[in-house]
């Protein structure tokens, strides 16, 4: 007989770790909607006259609706060259060649890399393609992630063989297979990368502020910083833009959390 | 819903009900039917009345738009009441404004007002309460 394990335990440890986890945010909500200085004391769990106008205010302060579109765009163009991309490279790692082996530490090695490091020989060739200060080149440096290689590598391992060589039977070119047989089957796959890569894009805030230079092509966390930079009594506006800021990710996280835990998930049970 | 289930329906109706279309669907239709509200409610116009403390409409009182401009409220227009004491402003470009009103020997007051978005139109529920009080501060 399987004896069952109390599970208010476990519970109650989650429950502390969500909460802590989860007052950052509220807090930031909280401010963004009452405006309350963060030394006030004592401090105020539950906001006092809240109102929205310190979210009208960030929307006519600065250009938002012109950096959202910004973001927006620059992120659909991360995300759909990260699917593309990253599946392509993801499947070829799936297939035997020489120097497999070498391919694979080479992307190991490269991920230690931070993209500081390597942001001068991106500046130049983006400069070099004439894609400064444009969608295109805003985007460009995060076209493929490794990460998210691996992770459409994992779960494309996770195919069986005898499915992929049917395909072949049936005469399917290698491209088709990555579309119809592969991707089909690896949802979770696409909506990690999604979300890895929306995240990246949206939250980046140092190749935009070099790879611009107008004013119009500037992407949401440059607004941010230029909003703090000129903005006295910011409180509740300060709070009030994060909040603006972040709700896309949240949203897009909520909506496709199970498939991202499944993708992070797929391949660690495997062997 | 299983992943059979799921590759039998219709291809149209994979693609268009599913949470990722929905959702993002119904935010652009809260913000389509937010902006035609915007678009049809942003006149400028500010209207309200003005009474002495009594709570007697005030005629002839001068009452001040001020537009908050950076850090400071800067006059943007002047008008007098009529004899109901009613007043309008008609050209508000600003969404955080203030309100003044002053008459001599009556007494002058000023209400700082957040409006949802710029030139709302807008009517004081309340009306503006000219006192000596507050022509002393």
């Amino acid at each position: 007989m399987i004896k069952r394990q109390r599970s208010w335990p476990i519970h109650l440890t989650l429950i502390a770790a969500c909460f802590v986890m989860l007052v950052p945010f509220y807090w930031v909500l909280k401010t963004s909607i009452s405006g309350e200085n963060i030394f006030s004391y004592p401090p105020n769990i539950i906001p006092r006259d809240p109102h929205p106008f310190y979210y009208v205010d960030v929307w006519y302060a600065i250009p938002f609706a012109r950096y959202f579109l910004n973001s927006v765009v620059v992120s659909t163009l991360t995300i759909a060259a990260n699917v593309v991309l990253n599946a392509m490279a993801g499947y070829s790692l799936t297939q035997i060649f020489p120097g497999k082996q070498f391919v694979l530490m080479l992307f190991l090695s490269c991920m230690m890399i931070p993209f500081q490091a390597t942001i001068i020989p991106a500046y130049l060739i983006t400069g070099k393609l004439g894609l400064l200060d444009s969608y295109l080149g805003l985007a460009l440096p995060m076209f493929s992630t490794i990460i998210c290689i691996f992770v459409f590598k994992a779960s494309f391992d996770a195919v069986p063989r005898s499915l992929i060589d049917a395909a072949r039977v049936d005469g399917l070119s290698e491209w088709r297979i990555i579309w119809r047989v592969m991707m089909p089957l690896a949802k979770s796959a696409v909506a990690t990368n999604v979300i890895l890569s929306f995240i990246w894009s949206w939250n980046n805030f140092m190749w935009p502020l070099i790879a611009t230079r107008s004013q119009d092509m500037q992407t949401l966390p440059l607004g941010l910083a230029r909003f703090i930079s000129y903005q006295e009594d910011t409180t509740g506006a300060l709070y009030a833009f994060c909040i603006m800021v972040l709700a896309p990710g949240i949203l897009l996280f909520l909506l496709a959390q199970k498939e991202f835990v499944q993708g992070l998930t797929t391949g660690a049970t495997k062997g | 819903m299983s992943f059979e289930d799921d590759l039998a329906r219709p291809r149209w109706k994979r693609w268009l009900i599913n949470r990722f279309v929905l959702v993002p669907g119904f935010l652009v239709l809260i913000a389509i039917v937010w902006n035609c509200w915007v678009f049809t409610h942003n006149h400028g116009v500010v209207s309200g009345r003005v009474v002495d403390a009594a709570g007697t409409p005030v005629a002839g009182a001068e009452v001040k738009l001020w537009v908050f401009n950076f850090v400071t409220f800067n006059e943007r227009t002047t008008t007098q009441t009529r004899a109901d004491g009613s007043f309008e402003f008609t050209d508000n470009p600003s969404h955080n404004i203030q309100l003044s009103a002053e008459k001599a020997g009556v007494g002058r007051s000023r209400i700082p007002m957040r409006l949802y978005f710029r030139s709302e139109d807008i009517t004081l529920t309340q009306p503006l309460r000219l006192s000596r009080e507050s022509d002393d501060k």
